[in-house]
């Protein structure tokens, strides 16, 4: 079928409009990443715009020496794949019972855990009960409070429910308990909708600030976002850790901006290997609501 | 294998939930949730009767419905312009970069925003500086800051939001475009009266959910990106409470506030679906 004028029109807008909106979700990133490989005195005499002037590392050389940024690199790590572990763990023993037709009162459980997405007590009491529990200032008040998300489990539990019954009826023939069934059967054939909630959870444990914030008073075990987030706030956390020899070849746009892309490395190594499971997940998980 | 999951909702979500009847009594740290003086409504009227959080519950309102209506219907045109792109190259490219600044933090948002907007040297500025030879502070006036903390939440979010859209828009039957065409409807008569009402159930359920989500605008985005000559519009419930509550150790009078929060968002999230049910398209 051949396109009208109109339809022509309508296709080359349609397409000038999307590079438009993508181009402006890249330029901005861009921006960073010449900032930070940039020279000190072409980033203070704003000469830099998409593409590095007098290239240099030496952005990244003040920072991964003059500041703590590599131990909040490594604690950012150990909340993300010990959190995102333990979330997959618990999310999977809540959403695999709840998928079974033989689970009596499933679904009181649903409706109730449900209910706790539209009220919730908040962050003072949560805080509270945190507290009583001798959390402050460990890891666990970072991993426990949000051990499940239940949108996450709904999403993980409709994908469950729409297995075959039949394959799991021939493996209990076959002398397969339950968790067998989970583990041979059910979990290899949800591998698109783990590693969605997989990368769900990874990225916000990465991404996590407010309860970093409220939960660890020691600046030794900041994570990456909490860390960036103060230099951004004052450069005299920058100058406290930098050397004053350096101070010179350095400034804090470039450090920031350098800061910023350690931060995005790992996301963006990930993202594209999980972009196919999780457009696939996020859809699954809506069509059923 | 139950077990551990219940515990879960039972400690950390039902708990706080109960945990709300600080609201009601005098917290202090001596006598425990338990023990503490009972003194009814006298937060609530403490709260009602401040110029300042009656302020703060404007400025939240005022965010978070500005942000929906700019925000709701922006993933739904990206989803049908994504949908008319015939070139699978070309759609797949956009969509893996659209979809990008969902996974990043609010800090590196912030980051790239205030770069973006700063008065020297930033990019939009130096634009502005060539067309009306000076800088204009983006991010100190009233007005334009709330442009961008809006703009940078569509931003974030509007293509990640646009995939379920899509998925809605597959479930279209073509041959209902081919009739249309036919008939010579043009292409915008054809996304008015097949697209959009092929994609009605999905577009009333997100309204629904985003309507739990009225009352609470994001603490990351707005701490992020709020300073001082911007207080005034900027301060929310969220960031309210974190600095009167945690670091003023004021638990009763914020845990009030919270409380005040969570009941509009019940309410708002029911009446949407009784609205919606109106039109036989409910929730539940």
């Amino acid at each position: 079928m051949r396109d009208s004028r109109g339809e022509k029109l309508f296709y080359i807008f349609n397409y000038v409009l999307l590079a438009l909106i993508s181009l402006s979700c890249i330029l901005p990133l861009l921006n960073v990443v010449a900032l930070s490989l940039s020279g000190a005195d072409a980033v203070v005499s704003g000469r830099v715009t998409l593409w590095p002037v007098d290239f240099s590392f030496s952005s990244f050389k003040s920072l991964f020496t003059g500041t703590p940024i590599m131990r909040s690199f490594w604690n950012s790590l150990q909340i993300t794949l010990i959190g995102t572990g333990l979330s997959m763990l618990v999310t999977i023993m809540a959403a695999y019972p709840l998928s079974r037709r033989q689970f009596y009162s499933r679904r009181f459980f649903t409706m109730a855990m449900v209910f706790t997405m539209i009220f919730n007590g908040g962050l003072i009491p949560t805080y509270l009960v945190v507290q009583n529990l001798g959390l402050v200032n460990s890891y666990g008040a970072l991993w426990l409070p949000g051990l499940v998300s239940t949108y996450n489990m709904l999403l993980m539990r409709s994908a469950f429910e729409q297995l075959p019954g039949e394959v799991d009826e021939a493996a209990k023939i076959d002398g397969c308990g339950e968790v067998g069934i989970l583990m041979r059967i059910v979990l290899p054939l949800s591998k698109p909708m783990l590693a969605t909630l997989a990368l769900f959870y990874g990225v916000g444990y990465w991404n996590s600030f407010m309860s970093v914030m409220i939960y660890i008073n020691d600046t030794a075990k900041y994570n990456m976002t909490v860390l960036v987030q103060n230099m951004i706030k004052s450069t005299s956390v920058i100058q406290d850790f930098a050397d004053p020899t350096m101070m010179a070849s350095m400034t804090p746009e470039g450090i920031r901006s350098a800061a910023v892309i350690v931060m995005i490395v790992p996301i963006l190594a990930v993202y594209p290997l999980l972009q196919k499971y999780f457009v696939k997940g996020v859809m699954l998980g809506s069509i059923k609501g | 294998m139950f077990v551990p999951v219940l515990l879960f909702y039972l400690i950390f979500r039902y708990a706080p939930i109960g945990g709300l009847v600080i609201a009601f009594k005098d917290y202090n740290f001596y006598d425990g949730i338990l023990n503490s003086p009972w003194v009814g409504f006298h937060y609530f009227d403490v709260l009602f009767q401040d110029a300042r959080t009656l302020e703060i519950i404007r400025n939240t309102l005022v965010l978070s419905l500005l942000s929906l209506l700019v925000g709701f219907p922006i993933p739904i045109i990206l989803a049908i312009m994504l949908n008319e792109v015939r070139n699978m190259a070309f759609k797949r490219t956009v969509q893996t970069i659209v979809y990008m600044p969902h996974f990043l933090s609010w800090v590196i948002i912030a980051m790239l925003v205030s770069t973006a907007f700063a008065m020297e040297n930033g990019m939009v500025n130096r634009i502005v500086e060539g067309i009306t030879g000076q800088a204009y502070p983006f991010m100190y006036e009233k007005m334009s800051w709330v442009a961008i903390f809006i703009g940078s939440g569509v931003w974030k979010d509007m293509g990640f939001n646009a995939i379920i859209y899509l998925a809605a828009l597959a479930g279209i039957n073509p041959s209902l475009y081919e009739a249309a065409g036919m008939d010579g409807a043009s292409k915008m008569r054809q996304i008015w009266h097949i697209t959009l009402p092929g994609i009605r159930p999905t577009i009333i359920l997100l309204m629904i959910l985003s309507m739990g989500r009225v009352m609470e605008v994001g603490f990351d985005q707005v701490f992020m990106l709020q300073n001082s000559n911007v207080n005034q519009i900027a301060d929310v419930i969220s960031t309210y409470i974190y600095r009167i509550g945690l670091q003023g150790a004021q638990f009763s009078l914020t845990t009030a506030m919270g409380l005040f929060e969570s009941l509009v968002a019940f309410i708002l999230v029911f009446s949407a679906n009784y609205i919606a049910r109106k039109f036989g398209e409910g929730l539940w």
